[in-house]
C-alpha cells in the first residue's frame, strides 16, 4: 500500500525509536552536527581541490615506502632512499624529516583550508540565523559548540593525523616483522597529541573568529594576518630587541614547539627552553577563543 | 485539562531594558494568536515558551514542563518554526528535515523515514531532493514546517508563518495550518503581525503591548468585552435625543459626513456603560420624539480590537 500523502501521519516509531532522554538526545544531535558541517564542506568542490593538493605530499610518501619495500632493499638503504624525499619513518630524526615534520607541512595546508570553511561551516550559522535553529531543537549552546568543534578537529585530523598514521602502520606492515612497530610505537601517541593540539587550538581560534566575522574574506585575511604577519612582527622584534621570548608571538611557531614537546625532539636547547611557555600561550589564547565562542553564541541565542 | 500555557508573573530584561514585565497568561490548548506592535515583547515570550531564555523572574510551565528547569524537555514536546531563514547552506530538502529530527533527538532511521513522510504532506515531496538554494520562499516556508513537524509535536510554535509569501502562497500555508489542527488536533501558538491570518485560524488571542499582556483570552470573547457598541440610526429630532443618550452615559460618535450632510435621518456608534439594556434606546428615543430604525451592536474585528488595545482607542 502506497504512503497516502495528502493527509497528515503522526510518527509511529520503530522498537526503542523514541526522542532519546537528555544525554542520548543530545548526543545525537552532535552527530548530527558534525554530519552536517562534514557534509556541507565535501559539497563545496573547492574543498576537494584543496583536499587533493594537501594529500599529494603523503601519497608520493605512500608510493615511495611502498615501492621501497617491495625491493626488498636493507633498511638502511630504504632509510636513506626515503631521506632524499624528505621523510624519514624514524621517531626521533635529526634531520626533521619525521612524522613531526611531515605534520607540520601538512598544517600549512590546514591552514589554508580552514580560512576557506570557517565561513561556511561557522559563519554562515550567524549570518542566515541557522544558529536558532540548531538551539530551538534539543540542542544546547556546549552541544552546538562541541559538535562544531569535533566536525573541525576531524577535517585537520584528515589531513595530519591520519595520512602520519597511515605512513607509520604501512613502512611496518610492508616489512618482514613487527620491529619497526615494537621499536617506534611511541610515534603514535605522540602524532596523536600533536594533532589533539593542532586541532583543537585551530579548531577554536577559527569557530571563534568565524562567528564575529562571519565572511570568507574577511576571516581569510584576519586568519592569514594572524599566522603570518604575527610571525613576521615577532621575528623582527625578537631581532630588533634581542629578547627570544617574543617569537612566540608567532602562533605557528607555538604550535610546532607544543608539537616537539609531544615527540620529545628540539632543534635547539632554546626551543626546548620556550617549548612550555608555547604551550601555556596556546591554552590561554584558545580558554579565551572559547569563552568569546561562547559569548557570541549566546548573543545570537538571546537576539535572534 | 493541563493548560497549555501557564505562566506567572514572568519578567525578562535585556541588560537594562526591559522585554517583558510581570506577564501571567493561561491559555488552554487549542490555536492561540500572539499580537502585538515591534518590539511589544512576542519574540521574547516565545522564547521564553520554547525554553530558549530563562525570565529573570517569575516562573510557569508549558505542556506541564517547567519553562526555567525542562528545556531540553519542553522542546522535545514543541516543534518551532522560526522567523528567520534559518537553513542549513548546501543541504537538499530531505536533509534539512532530517537534521531537525536528528536534532530533537530521533533515532537516524526513524528521521529519515519521517522526513519524507512530513515533505509529502506541506507538498514538497516532488521537490525533496532539490538543495535548499534553489527553494523558493514559500517552499522555504513549507519546509520551515516540515521540520517543525518531524518528531510529531504536541504544540507548533510558529514565528511569522506566512512572512514573505504571495497570496498565493498565503493561502495554501494557511490552508495547510489549518488541516493539520483539525486532522490531529495539535495546539498551534501563531505570532504574526497578520492580524487577519490571526483571525483565521486562532480561537484565543494574546495581545501584547510594551512588554505586558493587554488582553487574552479567546476572541470571542474579547469581541463579547465589545459588545457595549451599537451602530444606532433614528429618524427625528437630533438635539433631544442625543443629549438624552449623554445623559444616560451613553458616548456617541458621530461619523464625519454627520454634520456636512443634512438629512433627517442621523447615525451614530453609541458605546453603552454598563448594565444597559438595548430597549433603553427605545424608551429615551420615545421620550425624544425620535424613532430608531436600526439598532445592530457592532461587530469588531480584530484589527479595531488591536488598536483600541493598544492605542486606548
Amino acid at each position: 500500500m502506497g504512503i497516502d500523502a495528502a493527509h497528515y501521519h503522526p510518527w509511529k516509531t520503530n522498537p526503542g525509536g523514541k526522542l532519546g532522554g537528555p544525554l542520548l538526545g543530545a548526543w545525537r544531535g552532535v552527530a548530527a552536527v558534525v554530519r552536517t558541517t562534514l557534509l556541507q564542506l565535501m559539497r563545496r568542490k573547492a574543498y576537494w581541490a584543496i583536499y587533493a593538493v594537501g594529500i599529494s605530499q603523503f601519497v608520493v610518501y605512500w608510493v615511495v615506502i611502498y615501492a621501497l619495500t617491495q625491493l626488498q632493499l636493507p633498511s638502511g638503504t630504504q632509510r636513506g632512499m626515503l631521506n632524499t624525499f624528505g621523510f624519514s619513518i624514524e621517531a626521533a630524526d635529526p634531520q626533521d624529516t619525521g612524522y613531526l615534520d611531515f605534520m607540520e607541512q601538512q598544517s600549512y595546508v590546514v591552514m589554508i583550508m580552514l580560512a576557506f570553511c570557517g565561513s561556511l561551516v561557522v559563519g554562515s550559522d550567524f549570518r542566515e540565523g541557522t544558529l536558532p535553529f540548531y538551539l530551538s531543537r534539543r540542542l544546547e549552546r556546549r552541544h552546538y559548540i562541541l559538535g562544531k568543534l569535533i566536525a573541525l578537529v576531524g577535517l585537520i585530523w584528515l589531513f595530519t593525523v591520519l595520512p602520519a598514521l597511515i605512513l607509520f602502520l604501512e613502512y611496518g606492515m610492508f616489512t618482514t616483522s613487527t620491529d619497526y612497530w615494537r621499536a617506534n610505537w611511541r610515534v603514535v601517541p605522540s602524532i596523536l597529541g600533536y594533532g589533539t593540539i593542532l586541532g583543537v587550538v585551530l579548531a577554536l581560534w577559527l569557530a571563534a573568529i568565524s562567528a564575529y566575522l562571519q565572511k570568507l574574506a574577511p576571516i581569510a585575511v584576519v586568519w592569514s594576518s594572524l599566522f603570518v604577519l604575527l610571525g613576521r612582527l615577532g621575528f623582527m622584534l625578537s631581532r630588533e630587541t634581542g629578547i627570544r621570548e617574543w617569537v612566540l608571538l608567532d602562533p605557528w611557531k607555538d604550535l610546532r614547539l607544543a608539537g616537539r614537546l609531544c615527540f620529545g625532539q628540539f632543534r635547539t636547547a632554546g626551543d626546548a627552553q620556550l617549548s612550555a611557555t608555547a604551550a601555556w600561550i596556546l591554552i590561554c589564547v584558545s580558554l579565551v577563543a572559547l569563552l568569546a565562542l561562547i559569548r557570541r553564541v549566546r548573543a545570537v541565542e538571546v537576539s535572534a | 485539562m493541563e493548560p497549555l500555557v501557564d505562566i506567572r508573573d514572568v519578567s525578562f530584561a535585556y541588560g537594562a531594558v526591559r522585554a517583558l514585565t510581570n506577564v501571567s497568561l493561561r491559555l488552554e490548548p487549542g490555536t492561540v494568536g500572539i499580537v502585538g506592535n515591534n518590539g511589544a515583547g512576542k519574540s521574547t515570550l516565545l522564547r521564553i515558551l520554547l525554553g530558549l531564555l530563562h525570565p529573570t523572574s517569575g516562573g510557569g510551565t508549558v505542556l506541564g514542563c517547567d519553562v526555567r528547569q525542562s528545556s531540553s524537555q519542553l522542546r522535545g514536546l514543541v516543534g518551532y518554526m522560526p522567523e528567520a531563514h534559518a537553513v542549513v547552506p548546501l543541504l537538499k530538502g530531505v536533509e534539512f528535515v532530517a537534521l531537525s529530527g536528528d536534532l530533537y533527538g530521533m533515532p537516524k532511521r526513524d528521521a529519515r523515514r519521517r522526513a519524507h513522510e512530513v515533505l509529502n504532506y506541506v507538498g514538497l515531496g516532488e521537490l525533496r531532493y532539490r538543495r535548499l538554494d534553489e527553494y523558493s520562499t514559500g517552499n522555504l516556508q513549507r519546509l520551515k514546517l516540515a521540520a517543525a513537524l518531524v518528531h510529531d509535536p504536541k504544540l507548533l510554535l510558529l514565528d511569522e508563518p506566512t512572512n514573505g509569501l504571495d497570496p498565493a502562497g498565503r493561502t495554501a500555508m494557511l490552508r495547510t495550518i489549518e488541516d493539520l489542527i483539525a486532522a490531529t488536533g495539535k495546539s498551534v501558538i501563531l505570532c504574526t503581525h497578520l492580524l487577519a491570518d490571526i483571525e483565521r485560524i486562532c480561537k484565543q488571542v494574546v495581545v501584547m503591548h510594551q512588554g505586558t499582556v493587554a488582553r487574552a483570552g479567546t476572541l470571542d470573547a474579547l469581541r463579547q468585552h465589545t459588545a457595549s457598541r451599537y451602530a444606532l440610526r433614528w429618524q427625528g429630532p437630533r438635539e433631544p435625543f442625543v443629549a438624552a443618550l449623554q445623559a444616560a452615559q451613553v458616548s456617541l460618535d458621530f461619523p464625519p459626513e454627520h454634520a456636512a450632510v443634512p438629512s433627517t435621518e442621523q447615525h451614530a456608534l453609541a458605546v453603552v456603560p454598563t448594565g444597559w439594556h438595548t430597549a433603553q434606546f427605545f424608551e429615551l428615543a420615545g421620550r425624544s420624539e425620535a424613532v430608531v430604525v436600526e439598532l445592530r451592536p457592532e461587530q469588531e474585528d480584530l484589527e479595531q480590537l488591536f488598536f483600541r488595545v493598544t492605542h486606548g482607542n
